[in-house]
């Protein structure tokens, strides 16, 4: 019992990252109605500029994740600036190409400066924690904590905040929120903010229990793309729910089948899903 | 109040409005009659700013607003009302409203002020204030619609197509809630192929086809004229 508690509990951590980094990109959609490749490449982007301040510079932990989140919020805003909004009357695929062209752009840029080698982030949180035979890392906790509070605080802003409800009314309806005179440039410039800043967080949270490197992005945001396709392309409660389940789904197949399999079975879930719901599990009705 | 002036509008190569000239005056209801696709929705997206006209001028209150962002014009007091109503169907009827304040974000007291006007000119929004707007009928979400823009306390009112798709009772009760807007002060453009209904409330009327105006007059002169009878009310 208490090994599955404890596999349970990896997979918590790793839903608590994929639900962040799937919210910021399930936000984006929203707006752009493209998925944004770009969102891995500001992931890996994060965990870097993170790893640059605590290494380089000394700060803290904490502010150098702050500092990482207002950096990639700034660049993911300029993106939208200088490429997507440019490309607004611009057919999708305009977007789309757009944006793995953002993705190269980052991962090389980075590559050029910081190499390709694998990179260790440290943190504060070393030690351990046991509860009731469970042990479990500080670092761990503290992505379960951290990120279910994120999850929580966004929640709140945009249910119950007038400027929040703004990206939810634009994703709902795009000229209904033009008529009750929502300005589509602010709205789509802090969605990025928030969704850069998500994954800026995301992986700096991450990252002291994994490896920084270019290629970081590629495997997250992947399983990103598999949790909002499969709790429904912008739903936010989707995007939370399904990168939980990928998560729960991937320690469990660890554990129980294979770790060589683990990065396989998000993606076989996405195919039985769906078969079973093609639609997504939270999409409601036709868009 | 509203002044139209040689207003084109082109989407690629289709022309769909040419030279439009039209004016609504402070406290009248004008109607914009035509049949499907004569172009009145796009008069009100050139008005609204959602498309940009390729010539002429907007003018509201002597302010040109032609080429302003939709943002701008709806904090002037220019609001629509959409066809097909372009609701925000996954939030509650009472968000939607809210939402019509948009402008008016920051007097919190100014709003529940219009939410309780609003609800007691569709009293039952009120008891469908927590339900999501896209569960309701087309009447009630017709309600929505303009309640959510009166919400924005809108000098003129552009009403486009209100009555598409309601059931008769339903419609007519639409045009009652209209014409009481109207005496209360707001401006009213509303754009209908329900001529008959329409054209019993307006002071006046603009008649166009395939995006040019082609008759326009005050209720009796087009009433009472033979090609309007025939083409809009069947008689």
């Amino acid at each position: 019992m208490s090994v599955f508690i404890q596999q349970f509990l990896n997979g918590m951590v790793l839903g608590s990252i994929y639900g962040l980094v799937a919210l910021g990109l399930t936000l984006v959609y929203g707006i752009l109605h493209v998925p944004n490749f770009a969102h891995g490449a500001f992931y890996m982007v994060g965990a870097y500029v993170s790893f640059t301040l605590m290494n380089a510079m000394g700060v803290n932990y904490w502010v150098a994740m702050a500092g990482a989140a207002a950096v990639v919020a700034v660049l993911s805003v300029l993106s939208e600036r200088l490429v997507f909004n440019p490309l607004r009357h611009a057919p999708p695929i305009h977007d789309k190409i757009a944006a793995i062209g953002i993705l190269l752009f980052l991962e090389a840029g980075v590559q050029a400066i910081y190499g390709a080698d694998f990179h260790r982030m440290p943190t504060p949180y070393n030690g351990a924690v046991s509860f009731g035979g469970i042990f479990m890392q500080e670092q761990r906790l503290l992505i379960i904590i951290g990120a279910l509070s994120l999850m929580a605080l966004l929640h709140l802003f945009l249910k119950r905040t007038m400027v929040g409800s703004t990206i939810i009314a634009m994703a709902q309806d795009r000229e209904g929120a033009f008529l009750v005179g929502i300005d589509s440039n602010k709205v789509a410039m802090m969605t990025f903010a928030i969704a850069g800043a998500l994954a800026a967080v995301a992986a700096t949270l991450y990252a002291p229990i994994n490896l920084v490197s270019p290629a970081m992005g590629h495997l997250v945001i992947m399983k990103a793309f598999v949790i909002i396709i499969v709790g429904g392309m912008g739903s936010i409660p989707g995007a939370i729910i399904g990168g939980m389940i990928i998560g729960f789904a991937e320690a469990l197949g660890a554990f129980y089948i294979s770790t060589d399999y683990k990065d396989i079975i998000a993606f076989a879930l996405l195919v039985v899903i769906l078969s079973i719901r093609p639609e997504g599990l939270f999409t409601k009705g036709t868009r | 109040m509203l002044q139209l002036k040689n207003i084109s509008v082109a989407y690629g190569e289709f022309r769909a409005l040419n030279n439009i000239d039209l004016h609504v005056d402070q406290g009248e209801l004008v109607v914009l009659l035509g049949a499907n696709g004569a172009g009145k929705s796009t008069i009100f997206k050139a008005i609204s700013g959602l498309v940009k006209p390729v010539e002429g001028s907007i003018q509201f209150n002597s302010e040109e607003l032609a080429g302003k962002k939709p943002s701008y014009i709806v904090e002037r007091g220019l609001v629509q009302c959409p066809e097909g109503r372009k609701l925000f169907p996954g939030m509650s009827v009472r968000k939607n409203l809210l939402l019509g304040a948009y402008v008016h974000r920051r007097d919190k007291e100014g709003m529940q002020r219009s939410l309780k006007e609003v609800y007691e000119l569709f009293p039952i929004l009120e008891q469908k204030a927590d339900d999501a707007a896209g569960s309701l009928s087309g009447g009630q979400q017709q309600m929505v619609a303009i309640g959510r823009a009166l919400m924005s306390r809108p000098k003129m009112l552009l009403l486009d197509e209100p009555s598409l798709g309601l059931a008769p009772l339903v419609v007519k009760q639409m045009f009652e809630v209209i014409q009481k807007i109207n005496e209360q002060g707001t401006s009213v453009l509303l754009a209908e192929q329900n001529a008959f209904a329409a054209l019993k409330v307006a002071d006046r009327a603009y008649v166009i086809e395939s995006g040019r105006i082609v008759m326009q007059g005050d209720r009796e002169t087009l009433m009472n004229d033979e090609r309007v009878r025939k083409a809009y009310i069947g008689g």
